[in-house]
């Protein structure tokens, strides 16, 4: 995205004072709107039982002195639970988000050069079948990919939610394609002149020059695992191979059920990687939004 | 789309040569498509003519399942309810992320506010439902506890017909922030040169809005509101965490298509039946998003024409 | 400088997005592992359950037995939610478990389908062997389909009426001797409910979508059946099961139009009427969890509850102190019969899928769990009825639940009411659900609603049937 203007540009003197401060106004109104589910999330989760499921507004246990007694508690009874082993889903998640995001950047890298760089006979209609799978809803085939990774023995491991990341998403594709398209074309043909190969190209020129591009597609791929619940519902069978989205759900319904302060600790710790991400990448999540929406 | 050249010699060869990299080089997605969305989708019109309980083969009954599909009241239910859900939430969201785009587009501490409106939408929706349906709590939830301190006693949203299914789009609009950003974005694309000839003309903050930005910013809202529709048909985590104890809510109302099609494939035997529900749902998203383009024809504003 | 700036904090970044990277590969690489790599040169049976907490800590400590009385075979247990679907999804996916505790309403499904082995044809050794006259007789149906035993029963229990006897003494009403036909709950319910001027309602005599766990068995207080297993007709829609959610729904609209009761108390009725639906449903959304000293019935917000044994558990956990009695649940006038009560039994049964290795092996734990003692101890923790025909005096005399006397009657009851065997149960059970919502929020009529569930339950069992038929079952 291109610098931002200053925030008070031509438009801001236009409107009347009195718009600008109620607008402002709206939206810090918005913000905590926004914001509160999460912040609530958080405070509920510093309480015992019987305070978080009680009438009042405090945002800290009473007595406050208790609060970091209480943060042990709850936190470590999530972390520690005997039927629902976070720290065992934690490690899977990271296991199929590497593996998946590794695989899905790389891919989609290469596929995008080919769509971008080689003039191939059957690279329109084939760019625009690419872009048509966009429109198949996942649950159209759930049901028949199920089957195939039973034949092929993956069920029952975490195989069916990272190997297909290996082989490119569609999405991703045509957004690395937009960038590449954006890349100035003399660089490649100076390097071809140079005796350059694809692959050479490819790695010392394109690569280098889209990581801001691949940065983002490696973040929302992150966080399309980190999310993913239907695909994780109905391939994994095996409790040791849950991922955290799924251990949420089953932390929520497990016998007997489980006290608010308790799910709130847990979704805090599935949500707090999410938010970190987002503080340490936000331009790259913004840029990526922007890249992908097609505005041209 | 390119050129085509006459293929003599060593021009033809070249061509093949090029043909071979670049089928080469998108292979890995060749593959990708061919497996993970062609055999699948193949694999699930076939079995839409079949009766398969899942722990047995399939067998051919021909068009049975689309014929009881007809009969099924629950395939229309759940049909109903996702396009009511579709139907309400994708403008109600596509209002609001506009209308707090603009408010960002002109604002102080814009990155702020967006940040906070965005962060949101990364999180998973196991979660976000977890969160609302604490805070939806119609004893101790958080909204029931502001709306006391005013003297509202509020009703117990997730027990409530009426209020269930705006409980989940709540949580939709919640996560429109990605939507947000994009037309922030848009809006910061509009030329000024266009506003200040609006001026000219005499026209208010309004009459802009409406006249200049969001012709300028219509090929994003068609962008959004496709994408935003193919995403809420396919609803499941939202309503099936946030209704843990009675499927789909009370009366059912958030009972949607990809949970009534998760529940015939795996745990009424019924995959053949759930692959019939698939191709109903696959034709419809292609269906809505055909009339959406065609609609767009007409009110989308492109640069250049 | 200010570039400088920027760089800096672009470093630092970079630097915490390495960090974090390194993190998450440090904790792939050393973090914790599920059970899966471990192996000892033993036959390794992996034990799928529904069970966490207390119940499951339980069955682990079977499970350690077992695995410490020999040196052939390693059990691993595995809790899992949704327990019927995802067996079914890893049977059919070809990574089934050896053994999987269900409910026995699943087994026709498993059994019908081939998905798991019938334990008759598994044991090799005849000590091995489940014989079903050790059982309990109401046991013995649950175990079985078409004639063949699938199923050994881990723990089972029965469904009767807690009451609140502090409660019942403020109304002055004996729950012991005078709760025994549903117009003794009627009016019960209308004196112990307390609604406030303004239409609050502070506490609610019985509830019939509490805790919502069987909502297709209140039929049999009525003399309303479900299948009738010889035609597979759908009996849902018979005048008892239309006369049973008759007055399911009276018990939701009495909140607005007060209860028609015999001799009904005005100025209760007033309340009641000031009253209204969606302010029951606001103090229900108050109910905490089962598990919890929040339970309706144990904070006081219910007056009675149709619960199995199990729930003596979370009383002596949360309220040790609640003085509490069971009576087997009220029937209407024409069916009271004291020595055969009527109730819901359900049992929570061990299979063997198909394509298990070692089903020697599994039957060796099967049976290993069927001892009296390992039965016993299972169903002291879990507070239930013992399973098995032979009960020992030290198991009743140490068990936790005070009405256990009444839910081993319910049990052994020749009118005890068991949940069909058939493969449709998943969707029978749906059909169910959804009437029992539609008939408390008020959608239709309550006979409308049970005729057009009934149609649409003999259609569930026309379908299952039908595609049986294409498999060449009967």
């Amino acid at each position: 995205m291109a610098a931002e203007p200053p925030s008070t540009g031509l438009a801001a003197t236009r409107s009347s004072r009195a718009t600008r401060w109620s607008a402002h106004a709206l939206l810090v109104v918005m913000a905590i709107l926004w914001l509160a589910p999460l912040a609530w999330m958080v405070v509920t989760s510093l309480k015992p039982a019987d305070q978080a499921a009680s009438a009042s507004l405090r945002l800290l246990p009473d007595p406050a002195s208790s609060t970091v007694s209480q943060i042990v508690e709850n936190y470590s009874g999530v972390w520690n639970d005997e039927a629902v082993q976070f720290p065992i889903y934690l490690r899977n998640t990271l296991i199929v988000a590497i593996l998946s995001v590794a695989g899905m950047t790389l891919s989609s890298a290469m596929v995008a050069y080919g769509f971008a760089r080689i003039p191939f006979r059957g690279r329109g209609p084939f760019f625009a079948l690419t872009l048509a799978t966009m429109m198949i809803p996942f649950p159209v085939i759930m049901g028949p990919l199920y089957v195939l990774f039973g034949h092929l023995g993956w069920i029952g491991s975490l195989k069916p939610l990272w190997v297909p990341a290996w082989f490119g998403g569609a999405f991703n594709i045509f957004l690395l394609r937009q960038f590449y398209m954006g890349l100035p074309k003399e660089l490649d043909e100076a390097a071809r002149l140079d005796g350059c190969s694809h692959w050479g190209i490819f790695w010392r020129i394109i690569v280098p020059l889209s990581r801001p591009a691949l940065a983002v597609v490696a973040l929302f791929h992150f966080i399309y695992v980190w999310n993913d619940f239907l695909a994780p519902m109905i391939f994994l069978t095996h409790r040791d191979d849950f991922t955290l989205a799924l251990g949420l759900q089953m932390y929520q319904s497990k016998s007997g059920n489980t006290p608010w302060n308790l799910l709130m600790a847990a979704g805090t710790m599935v949500v707090a990687p999410v938010v970190v991400l987002f503080f340490l990448a936000q331009r790259s999540f913004v840029r990526g939004i922007a890249a992908g929406g097609g505005r041209e | 789309m390119e050129p085509m050249l006459p293929e003599s010699g060593l021009e033809g060869r070249n061509r093949l040569r090029q043909d071979l990299a670049g089928w080469l080089w998108v292979s890995p997605w060749v593959v990708g498509f061919a497996v993970f969305m062609l055999v699948p989708i193949a694999m699930s019109l076939y079995y839409s003519f079949t009766d398969f309980p899942l722990l047995e083969g399939a067998l051919w009954v021909g068009t049975d399942n689309y014929r009881r599909l007809l009969g099924d009241a629950d395939f229309w239910l759940t049909l109903r309810n996702t396009v009511i859900f579709v139907g309400v939430s994708i403008p109600v969201c596509t209002v609001i992320s506009i209308t707090i785009a603009a408010l960002l587009n002109r604002s102080r501490g814009r990155d702020f506010f967006q940040a906070a409106i965005f962060l949101p939408s990364l999180v998973p929706l196991a979660a976000g439902a977890i969160i609302f349906s604490w805070l939806f709590n119609g004893e101790y939830g958080l909204v029931n506890r502001v709306l006391a301190t005013v003297g509202i006693d509020g009703p117990p949203w997730l027990l409530d017909r009426n209020l269930a299914l705006p409980a989940v789009i709540v949580i939709g609009v919640w996560g429109i922030g990605q939507a947000v950003v994009l037309y922030v974005a848009a809006m910061q694309d509009v030329p000024e040169q266009l506003y200040e000839a609006a001026d000219l003309d005499g026209m208010g903050p309004f009459r802009k809005f409406w006249n200049v930005t969001l012709p300028m910013i219509s090929p994003v809202i068609l962008f959004n509101v496709i994408t935003m529709s193919i995403g809420a048909f396919q609803a499941f985590v939202v309503p099936f965490m946030l209704f843990d104890r009675v499927k789909g809510g009370p009366d059912r109302v958030a009972y949607f298509s990809t949970h009534y099609l998760f529940d015939n494939a795996f745990a009424f035997d019924r995959m053949g039946y759930a692959s019939a529900l698939a191709w109903v749902q696959l034709l419809i998203v292609l269906a809505f998003t055909g009339v959406v383009f065609l609609v767009s024809r007409k009110l989308v504003f492109y640069r250049g024409s | 400088m200010v570039n400088d700036l920027a760089s800096i904090a672009g470093m630092t970044r970079r630097a915490a997005v390495g960090g974090l990277a390194a993190a998450a590969l440090g904790f792939v690489a050393f973090g914790p592992r599920g059970g899966k790599e471990r192996s000892d040169g033993r036959i390794v049976l992996d034990y799928w359950e529904k069970w966490t907490g207390l119940e499951g800590r339980a069955i682990i400590r079977i499970v350690d037995e077992f695995n410490a009385s020999q040196d052939r075979i390693w059990v691993r247990y595995f809790s899992t939610s949704g327990i019927d679907q995802k067996t079914k999804v890893a049977i059919a996916g070809g990574d089934p478990p050896d053994i999987v505790g269900l409910w026995n309403p699943n087994i026709a499904g498993f059994a019908a389908s081939g998905a798991i082995l019938p334990l008759s044809d598994l044991a090799e050794r005849p000590e091995h062997a489940i014989r079903l006259e050790r059982y309990a007789g109401a046991m013995r149906p649950m175990m079985e389909y078409k004639g063949k035993v699938w199923a050994a029963v881990h723990t089972g229990g029965s469904v009767a009426l807690y009451c609140n006897k502090a409660h019942f003494r403020e109304v002055g009403i004996d729950p012991e001797t005078s709760l025994r036909t549903i117009a003794d709950l009627d009016r019960a319910n209308h004196l112990l409910t307390q609604v406030e001027p303004d239409g609050t309602v502070n506490r609610v005599g019985f509830l019939q979508s509490e805790p919502g766990w069987d909502n297709y068995h209140w039929g049999t207080f009525f003399g309303g059946e479900l299948v009738d297993g010889e035609s597979n007709r759908s009996l849902l829609g018979s005048a008892e099961n239309i006369a049973a959610y008759e007055w399911v729904q009276r018990g939701a609209r009495r909140f607005g139009e007060g209860d028609g009761i015999p001799d009904a108390d005005e100025s209760r009725n007033a309340l009641l009427r000031g009253s209204s639906f969606g302010q029951l449903q606001k103090f229900r959304s108050g109910f905490g969890n089962y598990d919890s000293p929040l339970n309706a019935f144990l904070s006081g917000k219910v007056s009675t509850v149709a619960q199995g044994p199990w729930l003596a558990n979370v009383i002596q956990a949360y309220r040790p102190d609640l003085d509490y009695c069971v009576v087997p649940f009220p029937v209407v006038d024409s069916l009271v019969d004291p020595e055969h009560p009527r109730g819901l039994v359900n049992a929570d049964v061990l299979v063997v899928p198909r394509g298990v290795r070692h089903p020697e092996a599994c039957m060796e734990f099967i049976a290993f769990t069927q001892t009296q003692r390992a039965v016993e101890y299972l169903s002291t923790v879990h507070c239930k009825n013992s399973t098995l025909a032979d009960v020992s005096p030290e198991f009743v005399a140490g068990h936790a639940n005070r009405g256990l006397a009444t839910f081993a009657k319910v049990a052994g009851s020749s009118n005890a009411f068991r949940c069909p065997h058939t493969p449709a149960w998943m969707q029978f059970k749906d059909v169910c659900d959804t009437m029992f919502g539609d008939v408390w929020t008020g959608k239709d009529a309550a006979a409308t609603l049970v005729k057009a569930a009934d149609a649409k339950a003999q259609d569930v069992l026309d379908q299952s049937a039908a595609a049986g038929r294409r498999r060449g079952r009967a």
